[in-house]
């Protein structure tokens, strides 16, 4: 019954979605409030429908219901609860209803949010996105329905069929950060859709002046830094369940996810050369319909599987429809630039290249290299393919040699960036806000050097890391003597006022310490060390300055997995360390094994030890060590980039001020329609 | 059970869709609203150039700018704030004038309905009130709110 209920929500959002897009494009053009409102209702409709789809599903998984072919093929009886609600985004078609359903959430909130204000652009924005929405509805509904019944062929006949228990959960996603890393990407993947919305509605309703880009910033911002926190735990989760020692390969779907946060980061330095000086109109359209495009092409790339991947989890026939998908937005997209263009003057012209502007168009050239640079090496298989015949992959080599010289000069800018001034900076000024950072830099640099860090990319990483941090800490430092100066306040209130006076400078500065952070933890990727041995009871292992002694080899067995586990003591430099268990499950529903990596973290190094497998000659188990400097740096690093971007999203002075006179003008303007 | 609530959800929420197309609401407030006015985009505006020039002053005292770099940016950022200014007031004119339009056409109409010309007629002073008014024009008394015919 309840696939039926789930099938008739898939059916009746649809039809919701048809509509909203029709009476959005209707209201448009004739500027009806009403037919504007009816929209923006289907919108709303929209989201409830694909909610009783979700909880549809939901309740098949959760009971059990194995006459449904997806729960199945994904879940099983003995999968412990918290994992089988992750069960709905696990597959192909649970995961396009998660996507359809992520995007009638912010398609709702974003109806709500401007039911006061950008009324001429809403029926438009109400059409961009739920046509969208009806493209994902419709590939749920007709072509990968999560609801299809298990049927068995007989004689030529399908036959509908109820498995005694189910495939069930593939054991990699069976970890807790894999619970919510995948909401994380998609959160930002589709939210990527809100901006590009206004930006397409600003382009037909001709509202090119800033307000539009005021409210995609926000808008921009929120996926932004889901998809951020999504890859950090993405690379988490590697780390943590792969056992391979690292968080990053240059998988392509790591890439597909790296790309619209790289151009979602292009947009939001940019948007500020446009607010504050009414230039890079033109570019600023560009970014928002490539960072869309960019988050289209990422779901395409894992959807297809026409790049060979380790997210193979959720690969099918749906490409081709992607493909059609893709071109429609592009074609309509850049007509619709292109027929706009007139709007879309610059009203200033660049002063110096020595100032804040020029800084960022230098940021958004490197973003934008490297995104061209990941994208290519990522779709290269495929283009080799169809050129020569035969499919070329690109490593990790390619990718580190061509986008490392970027990652150094975007850190480079992180901290120069903001001690330019806007329109020009003269030497004298440039003088006064270098010296500082540049003496902490090179004091680094050199004690680095002096202390054996000799890596080329480690060293300037470390180096730079310096420079950025004495840049960022020493605007907090001088923003605030000057506070006290002038108001008498002491340091941490002054600190504390200045950031709340503009929460979006001061937040993109606790972003980039983080950025600072991430640099850090990157750069001990070129210290990392590796052994590997065979232990029995009572074997040692020796690496680096760790002593490893296997005390115990036991196994168990619980209702979803066997396991064995090693029990191993670690003796640092003759003093007792910590005691690691690593383990190595095999699932019985999947009958597939996976490790499970024991770690010891500290801020310095990390000390990672991997149960590979059991040696079958001697009975002994395979154990890998990896000792990993600053691993936990990236984690940390990662934590403040999205403190930070929930910092910048508070909504700053200016900001509130601006409200308060839209509310005023807004209720004058009632009071004129009621007299 | 379960198919007939999420049926009976899928109508209630078409009727929801439907009822603003069906209801009829007041004369005037059928298009959508204007989101910038050029009044408020040149508020807007001038505003960014204020926190700009805010900006430059907290830079300079925080020593970050050179003297010459903050007497020259400041100089653009006031001249800007000067034209933004001069703009607001062309507009406000144009406004006010537009107003006086209004009033004209607003005292024609009311002279047209004779019922709603003498319901402008002050209790107090029998002036007759050529516009629709709140208070007499003539001798500052109330004057009562016109019922419609």
């Amino acid at each position: 019954m309840m696939d039926q209920v789930g099938s008739v929500g898939l059916i009746a959002a649809l039809a919701f979605g048809i509509y909203a897009v029709i009476a959005g494009i209707a209201g448009g053009k004739s500027r009806s409030l009403r037919i504007t409102r009816s929209a923006e209702r289907a919108t709303l409709g929209f989201f409830v429908m694909i909610t009783v789809s979700v909880i549809a599903l939901e309740f098949l998984i959760l009971t059990n219901n194995f006459h449904a072919a997806y729960v199945a093929e994904h879940s099983n009886r003995d999968l412990p609860i918290y994992y089988k609600i992750p069960v709905l985004w696990s597959g192909q078609e649970g995961s396009l209803l998660f996507w359809t359903w992520l995007l009638s959430i912010y398609g709702g909130l974003a109806v709500f949010l401007n039911r006061n204000k950008n009324r001429q652009l809403m029926p438009w924005v109400v059409s961009f996105i739920m046509g969208v929405g009806v493209f994902f509805t419709g590939l749920t509904t007709f072509v990968a329905n999560p609801f299809n019944k298990l049927s068995l062929a007989e004689a030529g006949k399908l036959i509908p069929f109820t498995a005694p228990d189910g495939n069930g959960l593939n054991p990699a996603l069976q970890y807790p950060s894999m619970v919510i890393h995948p909401p994380m990407l998609y959160l930002g993947y589709v939210g990527m859709v809100v901006p590009f919305a206004f930006g397409m509605s600003a382009l037909v309703t001709k509202q090119l002046g800033d307000n539009w880009i005021r409210t995609t910033r926000r808008w921009m911002m929120v996926p932004w830094m889901f998809l951020g926190f999504g890859i950090i735990l993405g690379g988490h989760w590697a780390y943590d369940v792969l056992g391979w020692g690292g968080y990053w390969a240059w998988d392509p779907v790591e890439n597909a996810s790296l790309l619209p946060w790289l151009a979602g980061t292009a947009f939001l330095h940019s948007v500020m050369v446009q607010e504050k000086r009414g230039m890079l109109k033109v570019w600023n359209v560009v970014l928002v319909i490539t960072t869309f495009f960019l988050s289209i092409l990422g779901t395409f790339l894992t959807r297809s599987g026409i790049v060979q991947s380790v997210h193979a989890f959720a690969e099918s026939d749906i490409g081709p429809y992607f493909a059609v998908f893709l071109g429609v937005i592009l074609a309509v997209s850049l007509t619709l630039v292109f027929l706009r263009l007139e709007y879309l003057k610059s009203e200033n012209r660049l002063d110096s290249i020595v100032s804040r502007e020029s800084g960022f168009l230098f940021n958004n050239w490197i973003l934008l290299a490297a995104v061209f640079a990941v994208l290519w090496g990522t779709i290269f298989p495929v283009i080799s393919k169809a050129v020569e015949g035969r499919t070329i992959t690109v490593g990790p080599p390619y990718f580190n040699k061509v986008v490392l010289p970027m990652g150094m000069l975007l850190l480079f800018l992180t901290g120069a960036g903001p001690l330019l001034a806007w329109r020009k900076t003269s030497f004298e000024s440039l003088k006064r806000n270098f010296t500082f950072p540049l003496s902490i830099a090179a004091l680094t640099g050199a004690i680095l050097f002096f202390a054996g860090v000799h890596h080329l990319y480690a060293w300037m990483s470390l180096f730079l890391a310096a420079f950025v941090a004495a840049c960022v800490l020493s605007e907090f430092y001088k923003g605030a003597r000057t506070r006290q100066q002038t108001s008498g306040e002491n340091f941490f209130t002054a600190i504390y006022r200045l950031t709340m006076r503009n929460t979006r400078r001061y937040g993109g500065y606790v972003i980039h310490l983080g950025v600072v952070m991430l640099f850090i933890g990157w750069a001990g990727l070129a210290f990392k060390t590796h052994v590997k041995g065979l232990m029995g009871e009572g074997d040692l292992l020796r690496a680096g300055p760790y002593l490893l002694r296997c005390n115990m080899l036991t196994g168990g067995d619980t209702p979803n997995y066997t396991y064995q586990q090693a029990d191993i003591t670690v003796v640092k430099n003759g003093e007792a360390y910590t005691t690691l268990t690593p383990e190595r499950r095999f699932y019985k529903a999947s009958q597939q094994p996976i490790s499970h990596v024991a770690i010891r973290p500290t801020l310095s190094q990390d000390l990672y030890v991997v149960l590979a497998g059991q040696d079958p000659a001697s009975g002994k188990a395979v154990i890998e060590v990896f000792i990993n400097p600053l691993v936990q740096w990236v984690w940390l690093g990662g934590l403040v980039v999205f403190l930070g971007s929930l910092l910048a999203l508070v909504p700053s002075r200016v900001e509130r001020e601006m409200a308060e006179i839209r509310k005023a003008q807004s209720a004058a303007l009632e009071l004129r329609d009621a007299l | 059970m379960e198919l007939g609530i999420a049926l009976g959800i899928a109508v209630v929420l078409a009727v929801f869709v439907v009822y603003p197309l069906l209801s009829g609401e007041k004369e005037g407030r059928e298009s959508l609203p204007v989101d910038v006015t050029p009044s408020l985009d040149l508020k807007r505006r001038r505003m960014v150039v204020y926190e700009n020039l805010q900006d430059l002053e907290f830079e300079f005292q925080a020593r970050k700018i050179a003297r010459a770099d903050y007497e020259t940016l400041r100089e653009s950022y006031r001249t800007e704030a000067a034209r933004l200014m001069l703009a607001s007031k062309d507009l406000e004119q144009g406004n006010a004038e537009d107003v006086l339009i209004e009033r004209e056409v607003a005292a024609r109409r009311a002279r047209r309905k004779d019922q709603i010309a003498e319901a402008y007629v002050c209790p107090a002073c029998n002036f007759q009130n050529p516009v629709p008014v709140k208070f007499c024009g003539e001798c500052g008394a109330p004057i009562a709110k016109p019922r419609m015919k």
